[in-house]
């Protein structure tokens, strides 16, 4: 971790100052915890660290200018949905398949194919929509965007253009508390649908490859929605937990799995800088190949830190409208393409596909089949009186969110099934690399040890054993209390037998505890929980225990 | 662009759409390369009435869109010919659409969408055979390093 704030640094020694340096720094810490939970493999190398160099002074004028100037960050987003078959042929779209196997004449673009729009498409768009607080577009359209590029076979991609599904919502999200915490509320400018492109894949080296690239066309087809925000986030960390909200949204929803690293949420951030009280926005740059939280965010820090500096020392004429590239290994934004004007996609509307009216009734059924929204899961947690950081890590996942909410219904405790969920459940999850749909636990056998524990049945210690028990082989509390005789007990006159068995059978301690060494109180009980093969109860155990120590002194 | 524009004209003349629609169309095409936010009222419906006003197009500039490229001595030899189109277009600018509502298609009746079932295509082999370049699994074309 260390080492990729260092090479960043290490690799423009002059250029980039150390500020946002720190910042990333924080960022590239939550982001690795936080993908913990959603994904894995979002972390780079940790090499061991070699030494930060010294800061020029052009960092501490970068510092101070950084407090002149604001920027201005919106991010169109692209959710590949989860549809079975490709949003205008009944291809079926898996990840991973083999190169060209699952094409027709239509996601082919071959002449004389008729697109039929996937139905599930635009329920998924109205999920979207909806859940975005967006107005709906009853009567919408699709339309033809043209462009010429060797991975889109019908040299026009079906889009929405000037009538989307979905416009004017907004998404509200919790910064997390290591970020200074707070609520956030982004605008949504609009979610259209659209079909996704092949892939287009540039070979290395060979002679031959410098002249072709080769096409895949199992993407081409597969449905999109196009999310846009206003340009309403600041900096790194609101951008990244803008996406990690969306990514939220959509799993909620079911409409994507929302993954990442397989390009199913793709992030293209919009980001100019302007002196703080001028209203007018600063040039845009755009930053492609984002393909993780903690990317998202670091670009967005690094490319900041490169326009103030500009701004700062009076080469704001640099900054020029251009698409970016997020260079993950060297940790910068390097420029792709510059735009030399708009590019002219003529777009007109699809003759091929009818258009897309939905009635009030449709809308109402999906309205009301909706899951619960992050957002409502996280503001009911915090009126069951859980701390942010609880009601963050148990809203991120909606399967953890949902054991959590079963095991409360199955009467457990609302604070003491969080403690479990997010400690000893969690690490364990984390350990084996299980997701909490996979462990053997089950919510209602938690909510069962719960009460165990809670009525005196069982000790703290043996509910943990029996735990990873549950966790590991599954079974019932009940069953592995009985098998294991592992009631507690809480007969004084039993415990009081092994009190005075440990104290016969350690003498010298004895004697020095009467000689004032009080602190051996701790070994006589471990001896004595020990004898009881952990079943005492505790709170008896040193009652009794404190009694015998202290009568003949 | 032409042919593109002749083919239209067949098209809607043999499924006899509504007027309007393939005025509509060729309008966005053509005419307005940038699209008109408010697409179903004022492309469609207000009219430019005055007679035949619709301007001939740029044509080298119609060709690089389409990525088709026209010798000095083609583009002399097509302009007068695609002129003739956008003139033929052009009367229909005097139909009056006031009181039509615009349509940019063909209405179609009943259920016109498709369930979320997985079919695979069974002739892949065939469509694969077409390709001009390919070389297995993947289908080459030439390098292309810049999108817009």
């Amino acid at each position: 971790m260390a080492s990729t704030i260092f090479r960043s640094l290490h690799s423009h020694p002059f250029l980039f100052h150390p500020t946002a340096l720190i910042r990333r720094k924080y960022v590239i810490l939550y982001c690795t915890m936080r993908s913990a939970q959603t994904q894995t493999a979002t972390q780079e190398k940790v090499k061991p660290q070699v030494k930060v160099s010294p800061h020029s002074t052009q960092s501490k004028a970068l510092e101070k200018a950084s407090k002149d100037y604001e920027a201005v960050i919106g991010i169109e987003t692209h959710v590949q949905l989860n549809t079975l078959t490709k949003a205008f042929c009944s291809c079926p779209y898996n990840y991973g398949s083999p190169p060209n196997t699952s094409v027709c004449p239509i996601c082919m673009g071959l002449p004389g194919a008729l697109p039929v729009l996937n139905l599930k498409v635009i329920e998924s768009a109205v999920k979207v929509g909806l859940a975005l607080n967006c107005k709906l577009s009853l009567n919408s359209k699709f339309d033809r965007k043209q462009y010429f590029y060797p991975d889109l076979p019908k040299g026009y991609q079906i889009s929405q253009f000037d009538v989307p599904i979905a416009t004017s919502g907004y998404i509200d999200l919790d910064l997390p508390l290591e970020f200074g915490g707070g609520h956030r509320k982004f605008g949504i400018t609009r979610v259209h649908m659209e079909e996704d492109a092949g892939k287009l894949l540039h070979s290395e080296g060979g002679s031959y490859s410098q002249e072709t690239a080769e096409v895949d066309l199992n993407r081409a087809g597969v449905p999109l929605l196009e999310i846009v925000s206003e340009p309403d986030m600041r900096n790194g960390i609101e951008a990244a937990e803008y996406a990690a909200e969306l990514q939220r949204l959509v799993r909620y929803l079911g409409v994507s799995n929302g993954n990442m690293q397989e390009g199913s949420l793709r992030c293209d951030v919009n980001i100019s800088v302007r002196p703080i009280g001028q209203l007018q926005f600063g040039t845009k740059v755009e930053i492609k190949n984002l393909n993780s939280f903690s990317s998202v965010s670091r670009a967005i820090d690094y490319e900041i830190s490169r326009q103030v500096l500009l701004h700062s020392q009076g080469q704001d004429k640099e900054i020029v409208q251009e698409t970016r590239l997020w260079e993950e290994g060297a940790q910068k934004t390097v420029t792709m393409r510059k735009k030399e004007g708009l590019a002219d996609y003529r777009y007109f509307p699809e003759p091929d596909l009818p258009g897309v009216f939905l009635t009030t009734d449709y809308v109402d059924g999906i309205r009301n089949s909706l899951p619960e929204l992050p957002e409502t899961k996280r503001r009911r947690y915090e009126k069951m009186g859980l701390s942010m950081q609880d009601v963050l890590f148990l809203a991120n996942d909606m399967n953890v969110a949902e054991f959590f909410d079963t095991t409360i219904t199955k009467g457990a405790d609302v604070k003491l099934a969080t403690n479990w969920i997010m400690g000893d459940i969690a690490a364990y999850m984390k350990n084996e690399k299980l997701t909490i749909n996979e462990i053997k636990l089950t919510p209602q056998e938690l909510a069962e040890l719960i009460a165990s524990i809670k009525d005196g049945t069982i000790s703290g210690k043996i509910g943990k054993e029996i735990l990873f028990e549950l966790l590991a082989k599954g079974g019932t509390v009940k069953g592995l209390i009985e098998a294991k005789d592992l009631v507690q007990i809480v007969d004084p006159a039993e415990i009081e037998k092994w009190v005075e068995k440990v104290l016969s059978e350690n003498p010298k301690q004895l004697e020095q505890y009467r000689g004032g060494k009080t602190k051996l109180q701790g070994y006589f009980a471990g001896q004595v929980m020990k004898l009881s093969k952990g079943k005492a109860n505790p709170g008896l155990l040193n009652k009794i225990l404190l009694e015998k120590l202290n009568a003949k002194s | 662009m032409g042919s593109r524009a002749l083919l239209l004209v067949k098209g809607v003349s043999s499924s006899s759409l509504p007027k309007n629609q393939l005025f509509c169309n060729f309008n966005c095409k053509s005419h307005f390369p940038r699209p008109n936010n408010n697409w179903v009222r004022t492309n469609c419906s207000t009219t430019q009435s005055s007679g035949p006003s619709l301007e001939p197009p740029d044509l080298p500039r119609l060709a690089q869109t389409a990525r088709i490229s026209l010798t000095p001595h083609e583009v002399e030899e097509f302009a007068p010919k695609i002129g003739l189109v956008i003139d033929w277009f052009g009367q229909l600018q005097d139909v009056d659409l006031q009181s039509v509502e615009p349509s940019i298609r063909a209405d179609t009746e009943g259920d016109s969408f498709r369930a979320d079932i997985p079919e695979t295509f069974e002739n892949r082999e065939a469509m694969i055979a077409a390709v001009p370049n390919y070389e297995e699994p993947y289908i080459k074309v030439p390098k292309v390093l810049n999108k817009e």
